[in-house]
């Protein structure tokens, strides 16, 4: 279980990496489900499904985060929670759908980040059986997160394929999306 | 009224008034303007520098988060279009525009103001530890980061032009708002190379194509130079020439507008 505590803030939000993730499908389906049934249900999936592929380092998930904690705390969010909100973050357009179909879990997602911002009273071991509840597949750790980037595909949303060109070799080009990806995220509430 | 998420940030970091980047930001805005900390968002992630555009009593409410909120998302935007063009300028780790904090890298290294010659004095009684250094700490300081002054100036032109080629104003070009990262903290896959130029301070930055704007930036430059550093000329030379090899073909008609700024001064003639 992946943690992550701001030094000036009270809420935490805790992460779990799925890969391989079994049956993504499913897992949009009852989140979609979850919108029209009760308090309870909805409940059961009230987490950020992010499609772990396209997340370039842990620092680029924690930036998304802290934005999200700001927005809501300043009662602007741009989307209905706090969980979509990240998803909202860490799309480079101002599209919502976009975001959620990108970022989101869909049926062809291999790996997963389940992410939940709650306060420090909420027990990790809780979470994280609700999170396993709801996704079917196998929890490996957050070091892992850098086999699975799929940098081509970040590298197309961020619109960098002719910068990365000029990189050069493929640590450098992996830290200048990194780079990018992370100050997008950081900056998305002053886009343009 | 609660504190915002941001005020308690700045609540647990440390104020600035000394280090390169401080002196560098202190001397282009006054301290009344915004003020500069060091702060970390989690215990694992890198420090971060923070500025902090704070409210001003004396603005209208909404013209004051308006004023804030555009400078905060001009600078936030200039620096990403930077990093995008490859650019050596600090990543922006947290906006928050309607408190006013942008929260960008920090760097770890030393203001080229400080290492060339003359760049130590006149740098106020709150900086005391430097006041006695000599023009040979400079070149032992400028020696631990592995480059020479020409070497220097050279890194100074490149930057500069790779800027001004995404159509980058920088507005506010000094020796202070340039920055060489230690070579502690620098890492790179060609190990010829030891530090890197990093430009800071995009407060006063805007979007142009046109060719006075950069000739303009580059001269507000020279005058930097000229003002602080002794001997200057033969240094300001290689900048220029390091510059026009990297604008290439755009260079000509930089270089003459150039020479007709330093006939007028920065001002354009309103006159006609």
């Amino acid at each position: 279980m992946e943690s992550f505590r701001f030094n000036h803030n009270d809420n935490v939000a805790y992460a779990l990496l799925f890969s391989p993730v079994n049956d993504p499908g499913k897992i949009k389906q009852r989140i979609i489900d979850a919108a029209k049934a009760d308090d309870q249900d909805r409940d059961a999936v009230n987490f950020s499904f992010i499609e772990a592929s396209l997340i370039t380092s842990r620092l680029h998930l924690e930036t998304a985060i802290h934005q999200a904690i700001i927005v809501e705390s300043q009662g602007s969010l741009r989307t209905k929670t706090i969980h979509s909100e990240i998803l909202f973050a860490l799309n480079p357009t101002n599209n919502i759908t976009e975001a959620i179909r990108r970022y989101g879990v869909s049926e062809t997602s291999k790996s997963l980040i389940v992410v939940q911002i709650t306060d420090s009273s909420a027990s990790a071991s809780d979470v994280e059986t609700k999170m396993k509840a709801v996704v079917d597949g196998v929890v490996v750790s957050f070091r892992e997160l850098a086999t699975v980037t799929d940098w081509d595909r970040v590298k197309k949303y961020l619109k960098l394929d002719k910068e990365a060109k000029e990189k050069g070799d493929l640590a450098r080009t992996q830290a200048f999306i990194d780079s990018v990806a992370i100050s997008s995220v950081a900056m998305k509430s002053v886009m343009q | 009224m609660a504190v915002s998420l941001s005020q308690s940030l700045i609540q647990t970091s440390l104020p600035i008034s000394q280090g390169a980047e401080a002196a560098s930001y202190l001397r282009s805005f006054s301290d009344s303007i915004l003020k500069v900390y060091k702060a970390q968002l989690s215990p694992e992630s890198p420090p971060i520098l923070l500025k902090y555009r704070f409210k001003k009593h004396y603005r209208h409410p909404n013209l004051d988060l308006n004023l804030t909120r555009s400078r905060i998302a001009g600078e936030a935007r200039a620096l990403l279009k930077c990093l995008r063009s490859g650019v050596n300028v600090p990543g922006i780790r947290m906006v928050d525009a309607t408190d006013g904090v942008l929260g960008i890298d920090w760097i770890d290294g030393q203001s080229v103001r400080k290492l060339l010659p003359g760049g130590t004095e006149d740098d106020g009684p709150d900086d005391p530890e430097n006041q006695n250094d000599t023009q040979a700490g400079n070149y032992n300081d400028l020696k631990e980061y592995g480059v020479s002054v020409d070497g220097l100036m050279k890194m100074v032109g490149i930057e500069i032009a790779k800027m001004h080629r995404v159509d980058v104003i920088h507005g506010d070009l000094t020796t202070s708002n340039m920055m060489l990262r230690h070579p502690k903290s620098f890492s790179s896959s060609v190990t010829t190379l030891t530090t890197e130029l990093v430009l800071i301070d995009f407060g006063l930055s805007y979007q142009s194509t046109l060719t006075e704007d950069k000739a303009v930036d580059l001269y507000v430059l020279e005058r930097a130079f000229s003002s602080t550093h002794p001997d200057s000329e033969p240094m300001f030379t290689s900048v220029l020439a390091a510059y026009a090899n990297t604008m290439g073909k755009d260079w000509p008609a930089i270089k003459n507008r150039l020479d007709d700024v330093r006939l007028r001064g920065r001002k354009r003639s309103m006159v006609g």
